[in-house]
């Protein structure tokens, strides 16, 4: 199975974190493709993405209104979308990375 | 914690009476006043307007999760409010929002109740369960329907 990475991040990280990466992870589900989310929330970061599987993962999503750690992401096709945005578009995102549709990230550009 | 620290029946309100956003935030806030699970009502909902200024927290699918930490909070709370016609609450849809969670959390916070908090958002996506929330005709099932969030954990 194909494998998405990504991120998701906001501002009072309560909520809209984890609703992201809910539905970031059941568009992944309808899709056919396995999505790891790791959560920067108020709880701290949980589920803390892998080197291994960001490696493997053929796109990054990154869905977070605050500043997100993304020099390991260097070189991956990857997306940056507002946590609402994540909520809300999440099955055209999952399908936009499957497509190929995302550029690619160069750290410190 | 657990979900049932942070909500009671009488901590929902089935019919809310609010026609605006406004009114919304007020008429949850209100309620908290009431119970004394905050101490400060004005510089309590001061705070929920400034996170809705950040961006609204009607998150679409006819919900809104007005949320705020804040050291005029006594106890960790969530509210239940539900509107039958649904509100005009800036939502990213541009649909009406139905069903509200105000989120009351103290500053300094236990990551115990955020994660109870963060498995209600995680479970506020799912479609049947909108539909029960909405569907529920006392506050009795609308408690054990959001009491559940806790069992599915395992």
């Amino acid at each position: 199975m194909k494998k998405i990475v990504g991120v998701t991040a906001c501002p009072t990280g309560i909520a809209h974190t984890y609703m992201a990466a809910e539905m970031l992870e059941k568009a992944g589900k309808k899709q056919g493709v396995k999505v790891i989310i790791e959560t920067n929330g108020s709880i701290g970061v949980e589920n803390r993405l892998k080197q291994k599987d960001i490696d493997e993962a053929v796109a990054v999503v990154i869905a977070a209104d605050t500043k997100v750690e993304k020099a390991r992401f260097n070189g991956k096709p990857m997306l940056e979308v507002s946590v609402s945005k994540g909520i809300k578009k999440a099955d055209e995102i999952i399908k936009d990375a499957l497509e190929g549709k995302f550029s690619t990230y160069q750290h410190g550009e | 914690m657990k979900i049932e620290d942070l909500i009671n029946e009488d901590l929902i309100l089935e019919d809310l009476k609010a026609k605006t956003k406004d009114e919304v935030i007020d008429e949850l806030s209100a309620l908290l006043h009431k119970l004394s699970r905050i101490t400060h009502l004005d510089h309590f909902v001061e705070a929920i307007h400034a996170r809705e200024k950040e961006s609204s927290t009607g998150v679409g699918f006819g919900i809104a999760i007005p949320h705020a930490k804040s050291k005029h909070v006594k106890t960790p709370s969530l509210v239940f409010g539900r509107h039958r016609d649904g509100i005009d609450y800036d939502a990213m849809d541009g649909e009406l929002s139905q069903l509200f969670f105000m989120i009351a959390v103290p500053e300094e916070s236990s990551n115990l109740h955020l994660q109870t908090l963060a498995q209600l958002s995680r479970k506020l996506m799912d479609e049947r369960f909108r539909d029960q929330l909405k569907a529920a005709d006392n506050k009795g099932k609308l408690l054990s329907l959001i009491e559940s969030i806790d069992k599915e954990e395992k």
